[in-house]
């Protein structure tokens, strides 16, 4: 069975203009172990995909039409909000975009860390270390130490120290590997990352890409990573969807899709995207072609 | 030369106790008229602080910044007004560049009021101006009386290139224009400065942190970092034969589009 299993996902929003259907039937599987890449332009329902699974889109304005979520054998859509709790950051980890405002900046890092490392070990102790019915005292204790050993892992230098800073400072890539070290601690078998590295330097995405890959190969995780950076898409992800107003376009093997496009958009998409070796001139944006083309 | 920078440094907060902070350390350049110059760096390495020296709204510590042989930081007020209306700025986030109260015909027109004695015009005029200046970007009339919230990020993008154009400059700086856009918008964006410089025979000083779209864009191109040119000289040199371990780096750090291309793959 899949990891995660979406069928036919319809979703439509409410707003003053009345009901807006944003996702037509969204179907998608990943396994353990793969790295699916989402890419579509703003709008084209990416991250509203990426927030179903987590259910964190507010009812109202979302509503959903039909579909499931399948997640270790449960359809999310009709889980309640307290099973959802207990999934969120133990079984499915998050990270945004932004990692500026995803940290609050009156707290610790430790103390953030801690608070999510507490969460996921009253679900499961084992994530400390612990067994059953051990004390507070001794679960504070243990989830301090593995957020230290988090902290070490996503490649923060002397953990055990900076974890008593304070957001600020952190530089943007550091507070990114925060985030992701906060979205591994609970131990997910899916992991959620929308748009991690956009705001990031070249270098520093580099380095929070293999830390996704890495910790793929380590844990055996299923990965779905929201961009719009196709490079991002061939560097790192086994498998691509490809959105266009709230449609999957086309999917597959990243190499399939991206080498031979079987879908005129997404070749369109391609050759819009400058490379160090595109020539003066040979840049296409997706003008001219309508969307009627892409239907 | 269009602009020639000299040995210019700047260093913030040297008045208090303590060595400042130094954001750009003899930086020399020097960029042709007509031709594009690139300037590729993190964020942090003070791509923005030259800029900012360029158009006078930092001073320097040292160094000299003559455009067309005329020293900026050394011409009075009025001079430098003239100065301004050949030399334009488009920013990077259209979202917060154009103020959301009042039409895209102001808007335009804004830059043609301040320099009204570089360009003299009758309101009416004013108008014939923005209205052929929406065409050349790519818009049409009926945009003119508009609000900014209308417009998608490409459009507006467009906006305030043709509010950079209004006075007709010679010498456009853009600050990472496209980062805020889809990667197909930004091409869009991109052919149309492609376009207008052929047209207008404008010269080009474009920021970036995207190796691709500088490559795509400019002739010359220099790589800074913490405050300092590692690097310069004609793209295809630079892309092709870096001989920098700075500039090596950013560039096997972009991402390319190839999957083949990539460190992470297994072979499979």
């Amino acid at each position: 069975m899949a990891l995660l299993d979406i069928q036919n996902l319809q979703l439509a929003m409410r707003s003053y203009e009345g009901e807006t259907q944003i996702l037509h039937g969204i179907d998608l599987k990943i396994e353990r172990g793969e790295i699916w890449g989402m890419v579509g332009e703003t709008g084209s329902g990416k991250s509203l995909t990426g927030l179903s699974v987590s259910r964190l889109i507010p009812s109202p304005p979302g509503r959903y039409l039909a579909g499931n979520i399948d997640f270790g054998g449960k359809d999310l859509l009709k889980a309640s909000d307290r099973d959802m709790r207990a999934l969120r950051g133990r079984h499915i980890g998050m990270i945004f975009q932004d990692p500026t405002t995803n940290l609050n900046p009156v707290f610790r890092i430790g103390t953030q860390l801690v608070d999510v490392a507490l969460h996921a070990g009253h679900d499961d102790p084992s994530i400390l270390g612990l067994s059953k019915g051990a004390s507070r005292s001794a679960m504070k204790k243990a989830a301090r130490k593995t957020a230290i050993e988090m902290l070490d892992k996503v490649g923060i230098p002397d953990a055990a120290t900076r974890i008593d800073d304070y957001p600020h400072q952190f530089s943007g890539g550091m507070r990114q590997r925060v985030l992701i070290a906060m979205a591994m601690i609970g131990k997910p078998d899916l992991l959620i990352a929308d748009e991690p590295t956009t705001a990031l330097d070249v270098s520093v995405q580099a380095q929070i890409l293999r830390l996704i890959h890495d910790l793929v190969a380590e844990r055996n995780i299923g990965v779905l990573l929201i961009t719009h950076n196709l490079g991002v898409v061939a560097q790192i992800c086994s498998h691509v969807a490809v959105m266009y107003r709230g449609r999957i376009l086309e999917s597959g093997p990243v190499r399939e899709v991206l080498k031979h496009p079987s879908h005129v958009y997404t070749q369109a998409l391609l050759d819009s995207v400058p490379t160090v070796h595109t020539k003066r001139g040979e840049l296409r944006g997706l003008s001219g072609l309508s969307p009627e083309a892409f239907a | 030369m269009s602009l020639e920078i000299k040995n210019v440094t700047k260093i913030f907060g040297t008045s208090r106790k303590g060595e400042g902070f130094t954001a750009l350390d003899d930086v020399s350049l020097s960029v042709k008229k007509g031709s594009s110059f690139g300037l590729v760096g993190e964020s942090g390495s003070g791509k923005t602080t030259l800029t900012k020296c360029i158009l006078r709204l930092e001073s320097l510590t040292s160094g000299t910044i003559r455009f067309e042989g005329k020293d900026i930081h050394a011409l009075s007020k009025a001079e430098m007004r003239r100065v301004r209306a050949r030399l334009q700025i488009v920013f990077q986030d259209p979202y917060a560049s154009l103020n959301p109260r009042i039409t895209i015909h102001d808007i335009i027109s804004e830059p043609l009021i301040i320099h009204r004695e570089t360009v003299p015009m009758s309101s009416r005029q004013r108008t014939e101006r923005v209205e052929e200046l929406l065409l050349q970007v790519g818009l049409s009339r009926e945009h003119l009386f508009r609000y900014p919230h209308e417009f998608s990020g490409g459009q507006r993008q467009r906006i305030g290139i043709a509010r950079a154009l209004a006075v007709k400059p010679e010498f456009l700086i853009l600050d990472e224009p496209t980062s805020a856009l889809d990667v197909s918008v930004q091409a869009e964006v991109l052919n149309l400065l492609h376009r207008l410089q052929d047209e207008l025979g404008l010269t080009y000083f474009f920021i970036s942190h995207d190796l691709g779209v500088i490559r795509y864009v400019c002739d010359e191109v220099a790589v800074i970092y913490r405050g300092k040119l590692v690097e310069q000289g004609p793209v295809d040199d630079i892309f092709d034969h870096p001989k920098d371990d700075y500039t090596r780096m950013l560039l096997n750090a972009m991402p390319d589009p190839d999957p083949d291309l990539s460190p992470f793959r297994r072979v499979e």
